[in-house]
């Protein structure tokens, strides 16, 4: 049933992404929470949404370039993060966290080359349709853009349980092998999310973008410090 | 003759469904004559002239999903003339060929690299020191600004045609963008901080510690990707040394 619901859940993120709405619900931020609720812990898909986010705070669908599948990625690692914590009896920690980050962010990037697929498919469903109004059908020829839905929402349906899958199994595995790599992959993990909002910052391409991002940093760790000693 | 509100309605909502088709020949051209196919059904009542109404709308057309919203309005306006014989077949065409690249800029330029980023950033660094419900407040405020200026656009193009690029110049999108843009570093650099604090905990002592490993992947990261360093590869690598280092030093990560 969880599985069910995760490919439901890629499926329609797949969709809203590019084809329908693009109303934010399929970034990073919002899909791995609901990632983690169709599996029945939306915490701990909520604990890997912030650094996710930002590592693909720049990846946006400008033109005919296209970003990696960054809503395919989130379903797997924070599928694949919430299953290992549920099968390890832990929850998600940053040890499964990381470890399902490396394991299920690939998907991201193969993502993207099925979406190279869609577009050559898509290809076809205009011609299709270009033939079907030639043959004065003019409802039915414009109502086969909705039909461009069905193939982006089956590849995520299919390919992101899958992903979340493999990345869970890798990570309990692991963690059952070698229980002493909890404590340094803690420290990968938090390592990650200092990259993630380096890479967010970068991608905002501000001017000035290096300073305002150590400077406002240096601020807020300075302000909270500051009140912890006085308090 | 003109539109209805109820068939201007059925069109915006049509026009979410833009991209459901997306290809590398006409981009964007089956979403658009899907779209706009309620307003041509209205205005031509001969079969004939309708399927060279929708005939011409499945020609190549690609610009931003939400700023195609001004161009589709401005396209029922023409429409609206040709029906009437107050203007050529083409002059729909012309109008959508003239828009549709700089309005694409525009609106990659705010709301790709500037509004959602920032609306992002802002939801990460709430998801981290208040919780989920600054996620929902987030998204929420991103999708009224989004919404609000998508019927905006939709509503001005139809009204004001070719006029409409007037009110975008007043909306100053790319002075706003670059705002957010800064806006939205300084939004990313808080989350560094948060994030080093929430890995030391509240020891002030070991905060430290943790807090350098944060402080140390932020700052190179930041330096490798502004120098081209390409993103997957900077993330495994960051991950996995910071594991190794912690297991060679024996550093279990907690405070």
């Amino acid at each position: 049933m969880g599985f069910l619901l995760l490919g439901i859940v890629a499926g329609l993120a797949a969709v809203e992404r590019k084809g329908f709405l693009q109303a934010m619900l399929s970034r990073p931020i919002a899909l791995a929470p609901l990632t983690g609720l169709a599996l029945g812990d939306a915490a701990g898909g909520l604990a890997v949404a912030a650094p996710l986010e930002l590592l693909w705070l720049g990846a946006v669908n400008l033109g005919a370039a296209l970003p990696v599948h960054e809503a395919l990625g989130t379903v797997a690692v924070a599928g694949g993060a919430v299953l290992a914590g549920q099968a390890l009896g832990t929850g998600v920690t940053p040890a499964t966290a990381v470890l399902a980050l490396l394991a299920g962010a690939p998907l991201a990037l193969l993502g993207r080359r099925a979406d190279r697929f869609v577009e050559v498919a898509n290809e076809r469903l205009a011609a299709f349709a270009e033939a079907t109004l030639r043959r004065h059908h003019p409802h039915a020829a414009v109502r086969l853009n909705l039909a461009g839905l069905a193939m982006p929402f089956a590849i995520a349906a299919l390919l992101a349980p899958a992903g979340a899958w493999v990345a869970a199994e890798l990570a309990v595995r692991l963690l059952h092998a070698a229980p002493g790599l909890d404590g340094p992959l803690r420290v990968g993990w938090w390592a990650f999310c200092g990259l993630a909002c380096a890479a967010g910052a970068q991608a905002l391409r501000a001017r000035r973008a290096g300073a305002i991002f150590g400077v406002s940093a240096a601020a807020v760790l300075a302000i909270v410090l500051t009140l912890q000693v006085v308090s | 003759m003109t539109i209805r509100f109820r068939t201007r309605a059925h069109v915006f909502w049509r026009c979410l469904f833009l991209q459901a088709a997306w290809n590398r020949r006409g981009m964007q051209n089956l979403g658009f004559a899907y779209a706009i196919e309620p307003a041509l059904d209205a205005l031509y009542d001969d079969p004939a002239r309708r399927e060279e109404a929708l005939t011409r709308h499945l020609g190549f057309f690609n610009c931003h999903p939400y700023m195609a919203a001004a161009i589709l309005g401005g396209a029922i306006h023409h429409e609206e003339r040709v029906a009437a014989g107050q203007e050529p077949g083409a002059a729909p065409l012309s109008y959508k060929a003239t828009l549709q690249g700089p309005l694409a800029a525009v609106g990659d330029g705010f709301f790709w690299t500037a509004l959602r980023p920032f609306f992002g950033a802002m939801a990460a660094l709430g998801a981290l020191a208040i919780g989920w419900q600054a996620v929902v407040v987030a998204v929420l405020l991103y999708n009224l600004v989004h919404f609000t200026l998508r019927a905006i656009l939709f509503r001005a193009g139809y009204r004001q045609g070719d006029a409409v690029v007037g009110l975008i110049a007043r909306l100053a999108l790319p002075r706003m963008a670059e705002r957010l843009r800064a806006a939205g570093v300084a939004l990313c650099g808080a989350t560094a901080a948060a994030v080093a604090l929430r890995a030391g905990g509240a020891v002030l002592a070991a905060e430290a510690a943790a807090a350098l490993v944060v402080a140390a992947a932020a700052g190179a990261g930041y330096l490798a990707l502004s120098r081209g360093a390409p993103l997957f590869p900077a993330a495994y690598l960051v991950a996995v040394l910071g594991t190794i280092v912690a297991a060679a030093t024996g550093w279990d990560g907690r405070p």
